[in-house]
């Protein structure tokens, strides 16, 4: 599979009251188009600062990233505004769904940035919402007026509505509770199964497990990485593959 | 009380934006309060006390015809039984033009000497004055330095029975009675010399004597003035008398104009006020939402609600006396430009005064509203839970309907979310709407002013007949004049007329405008209601006057003037400004049954093309006429020198609403955008995750408001300009307009409300800018 994603001696750091602190240092990856990629770590290893650095959410402090080739580090504001909404497409923890908004019309207000054919959107927003499980009975009923569970998955119908070249999600099922966090995965595993490309950072063993590639981040470094293949349900081997790569790191 | 004080500090450096915006509306609101106070309580009653410091009695009387006759016994026989005090003394009287800004006026003038300084009561006195010219000079009334545009040392050109005089202005004075175009008299004092010149060419050592009388306690002036009158006629019936009391006519008269500035100003105070109260309110509940998270910290921390909103209350209150000071300090430099337009056309010099009361009111106005609106909006404060308020008071079901689905409609997505932003700031846009309409009436209002007294002075409401020159001549030169004129054919429409004070019952005095022919009159809008008088018992009466004595047309009414009295019947209702609406026309048929003309001058009118054709009239009726002429006056010339005072007034509404409104509109945006942006950040965050630019997310923000900013302009635009008219006519009514129908152009009204549109767009993308400092990332790690 081809890369989608590269980064050369990716760095972040921040600036605090005079004190630098590096979260990022010399990251050099590469992300596999078609791969469910998950990055694992300790609190504050950097694995939110890397996802968001690699979707063009935040700016490195030094080093390359390029998407599909693109550098998109160099990019301004409204240039990755417009990289952001044509190749990405975003799971966050706290659903951020806009709370004025139908469910409908959230998917739809990142399906129609893209395509001005408001037909061909609103059959596609349909689907998407059917394939994670959200009923027409939701669709029309606001963020505050459904479940955690069904506002993430509306979340990851908005993410992919626009079919977008890589899903990010950050720990996407980090405030939800086991069941409603399966659905939530299983509908991401779907997903990749059907090629799509995911990068997801979780500090959840289970969460982690669906993934077919495993970089564990460190002291702003990549200190690891497992490539586990396709997601089988109810794979032990995996299972305890991953368990003895996390402990080898530390987890 | 520190830690109160303490939380006040931090309240203020959290919401620094949204203080000085309150603050800068504060100034606004007491700078306008304090205005209008001044111009009522300081400057408005200007003409009362300097009429006091001139020792200016209750009252005065003209007497012209045969006043060789008037002697001290004449004098006390009339006036002697109800005064603790009389002055008289004689002057040249002459009916002329005088040149005043641009143009001239016609006026009643009055020509002293030296011994014009010296009366006891009455008194005239000099203001300032250029010593070094010491012949043929003359002091002017000081409304010709302060609207007339004359300074000392200038040259002062005027024509006296037909000679033109060329004289230099040595000073300038104040006068109770003679200082205002509008008491319609002007008193002159003049060199030795210059002063036995004018008498030369008068024929007379004096045409007039002025009294001057301060009545016992308990006799009013209005009937003092009617029983006089009646008492001179019994003594002798050739003198003619035009009385003026010094609060009902000489006093309303100069303060006519000040009235209208103060009432328009306070018109516009209240429209701002209601704008300012309405943001106030606003603002201090949007500050109270956009500090839930920090209250709920407080509490959960142990403040207690009388803790925190006695901290925001404290807040509020500095505030509004840091604003309510600064208004003040504004009101005060402010105060002398609005005070050049008020009190300079009174005629008197004037120095503001602090004003307590002024000063207060702005002060108290501003803090107890803000003191209100405050504990009203903070009293919520006391059922927040620390928990509800940590959660920037979301609550877990939100049932709101689903506007503009962005499923359904071909509108694009920046215009379907920005309709969706204005029906998530219903409240706002509402606000927004009410504002922008009231400014646009107040626009639209000021724009009528300045078409109508300006651009193109609507003539037939300042005067009661329009023509193009105007004499005045002894009766038995009348006749001739009327047949010299009918023969020119560069003149038209001659007609002569005469006035005179008659009186309703011992009431009210009025003027009457007597025509020999009513038709002839340019004016026929003057008659707004039922028809001129045509026959010998017939009148038409002012429609302020009809409107207080409950007179309608159809009625009879009894009017009375040395003596004599008769019933006439009223046949129309006018409107007229001069004399405050209290006038009546009749024939000269009809005006014999109660006035003797004796002696009385002949006013003659006529039309003709333009100004350069009633010079050459004129001066052919000089050189015809000459030594009968009392004065000649160019119409179109003496319209301009009148119009001076509307013009400014109107320039300087127009300018001040013009420049408010655009203030107003840009604070109100500047605090509900700034309002608007921190209670979406986070949606603005998530959309620019999305992928949406700033630039979209600004347009969006700034189009939200643009509905509510459009339909307004097109709803008041509308409504003001059908509104205005019977606004100016309430507003007018009491200085005897009751019907006018003054020109609105509606291009002016269209572009109006196209700068409303476009000016508010603008600062509305300007103010959005501020969603370009929101940054997704921030908005994501920060929750």
């Amino acid at each position: 599979m081809a890369n989608i994603i590269t980064t050369k001696k990716l760095c972040k750091t921040f600036s605090n009251g005079g004190v630098q602190q590096h979260v990022l240092r010399n990251i050099d990856l590469e992300i596999r188009e078609g791969d469910f990629t998950v990055i694992m770590g300790a609190s504050g290893a950097g694995k939110s600062t890397l996802l968001y650095a690699l979707s063009g959410m935040d700016k490195p402090s030094l080093g390359e990233i390029l998407f599909d080739g693109e550098e998109i580090t160099k990019m301004t504001t409204d240039q990755l505004a417009l990289f952001r909404r044509k190749n990405c497409g975003f799971v966050f923890q706290q659903t951020y769904l806009v709370d004025s908004m139908s469910i409908m019309d959230n998917v739809l207000s990142a399906g129609l940035l893209v395509n001005n054919d408001k037909k061909e959107v609103v059959a596609k927003a349909k689907k998407v919402l059917t394939s994670v499980d959200i009923n027409e009975e939701l669709w029309n009923k606001f963020p505050s007026q459904v479940s955690g569970g069904e506002a993430q998955r509306a979340g990851i119908a908005r993410a992919l509505v626009n079919t977008p070249r890589m899903v990010f999600a950050d720990e996407p099922t980090g405030a939800l509770n086991s069941k409603t966090g399966k659905d939530v995965l299983d509908a991401l595993t779907k997903f990749n199964e059907n090629g799509q490309s995911i990068v997801m950072v979780t500090h959840d063993i289970t969460s982690a497990r669906r993934g077919s590639r495993i970089l564990y981040v460190k002291d702003g470094e990549i200190a690891g990485e497992l490539n586990l293949g396709k997601y089988v349900s109810g794979d032990r081997e995996r299972h305890m593959m991953l368990r003895d790569f996390l402990g080898g790191m530390g987890w | 009380m520190n830690k109160i004080l303490l939380l006040t500090g931090a309240h203020w450096r959290k919401n620094k934006g949204t203080s000085i915006g309150l603050v800068l509306l504060m100034i606004l609101a007491s700078m306008m309060i304090c205005i209008s106070l001044l111009l009522f309580t300081d400057a408005y009653p200007t003409a009362s006390r300097e009429s006091d410091r001139l020792n200016s009695g209750d009252g005065c009387c003209r007497l012209t015809g045969d006043i060789d006759a008037i002697d001290d016994a004449f004098i006390n026989d009339v006036f002697g039984n109800d005064s603790d005090d009389v002055y008289y003394y004689r002057t040249l009287y002459n009916m002329g033009s005088v040149p005043f800004g641009t143009g001239s006026l016609i006026i009643s003038c009055q020509f002293g000497g030296a011994d014009m300084w010296e009366r006891p009561i009455g008194r005239t006195e000099i203001v300032t004055e250029d010593t070094s010219i010491t012949s043929d000079y003359i002091y002017l009334p000081y409304q010709f330095y302060t609207s007339g545009g004359f300074n000392t040392g200038d040259t002062f050109d005027f024509e006296y029975h037909g000679t033109k005089l060329s004289l230099k202005v040595r000073g300038f004075l104040t006068t109770g009675y003679f200082g205002c175009n509008n008491s319609g008299v002007f008193e002159f004092v003049v060199d030795d010399d210059t002063l036995s010149r004018l008498r030369d060419l008068s024929g007379a050592d004096a045409t007039a004597v002025v009294v001057i009388y301060d009545l016992k306690d308990g006799v009013r002036p209005g009937k003092f003035m009617i029983k006089a009158s009646n008492r001179i006629a019994e003594v002798n019936s050739s003198v003619v008398v035009d009385g003026y009391s010094l609060r009902d006519d000489a006093i309303m008269n100069r303060t006519f104009m000040s009235l209208i500035i103060a009432v328009s100003i306070m018109v516009v105070t209240v429209v701002i006020l209601t704008v300012i109260l309405l943001m106030l309110t606003n603002s201090i509940t949007n500050y109270t939402r956009e500090n839930m998270k920090t209250l709920g910290a407080l509490k959960a921390i142990g403040y207690t609600s009388s803790d925190i909103k006695r901290s925001i209350l404290a807040l509020f209150v500095i505030l509004s006396v840091i604003g309510s000071a600064l208004g003040v300090a504004a009101a005060y430099s402010l105060i002398p430009l609005f005070a050049r337009f008020a009190v300079g056309q009174m005629g008197i010099p004037y120095t503001p005064s602090f004003s307590i009361i002024s000063v207060c009111c702005a002060v108290f106005a501003v803090l107890f509203f803000t003191v209100i609106v405050t504990l009203i909006s903070i009293r919520k404060i006391r059922n927040i839970e620390p928990i509800v308020a940590l959660r920037d008071g979301i609550e877990s079901h939100n049932f709101r309907k689903n506007h503009f689905r962005l499923d359904k409609g071909s509108r694009g997505l920046n215009r379907s979310l920005a309709l969706k932003t204005m029906m998530f700031n219903k409240k706002q846009n509402i606000i927004t709407f009410f504002v922008t309409g009231l400014v646009i009436f107040l626009c639209v209002v000021s724009l009528l002013m300045y078409e109508n007294f300006d651009r193109d002075p609507k003539l037939e409401v300042l005067t009661w007949d329009i023509c193009g020159g105007m004499l005045t001549t002894d009766d038995e030169t009348a006749d001739e004049i009327m047949s010299f004129l009918s023969d020119r054919s560069d003149a038209a429409n001659e007609r002569s007329f005469r006035t005179a004070g008659i009186y309703y019952k011992d009431e009210d005095s009025l003027n009457a405008y007597v025509y020999e022919d009513l038709s002839k009159i340019n004016n026929q809008h003057v008659c707004y209601k039922g028809r001129m008088p045509q026959y010998d018992n017939e009148i038409a009466i002012g429609g302020r006057f009809a409107k207080a004595y409950g007179y309608k047309v159809g009625e009879e009414i009894e009017m009375n003037c040395g003596g004599k009295s008769f019933s006439y019947l009223i046949t129309g209702l006018l409107q007229i400004t001069n004399n405050g609406g209290n006038i009546v026309f009749m024939t000269g048929e009809a005006s014999e049954h109660i006035i003797s003309w004796d002696g009385v001058p002949v006013q003659i009118a006529f039309d003709c093309a333009d100004s350069a054709a009633s010079d050459v009239i004129i001066e052919a009726l000089q050189s015809e006429f000459g030594d009968s002429l009392y004065s000649t006056t160019n119409f179109y010339e003496a319209i301009e020198g009148s119009l001076v005072t509307f013009r400014s007034l109107s320039k300087l509404m127009l300018i001040m609403v013009c420049s408010i409104s655009a203030a107003v509109i840009l604070l109100v945006l500047f605090l509900l955008i700034k309002a608007l942006i921190y209670n979406k950040r986070r949606d603005y965050g998530i959309y620019k995750a999305l992928g949406y630019t700033s630039r979209d997310l600004i347009l969006q923000t700034a189009i939200s408001f643009m509905p509510s900013i459009i339909l307004a302009s097109i709803v008041f635009s509308v409504v003001s300009y059908f509104a205005a008219n019977p606004y100016m006519n309430i507003a007018m009514g009491s200085f005897g307009i009751i019907e006018a129908d003054f020109d609105i152009p509606v291009v002016g009204v269209v572009i109006i409300g196209c700068c409303t549109v476009v000016l508010s767009f603008l600062f509305a993308v300007f103010e959005a800018r501020k969603i370009r400092k929101i940054e997704a990332y921030d908005m994501l790690v920060g929750e």
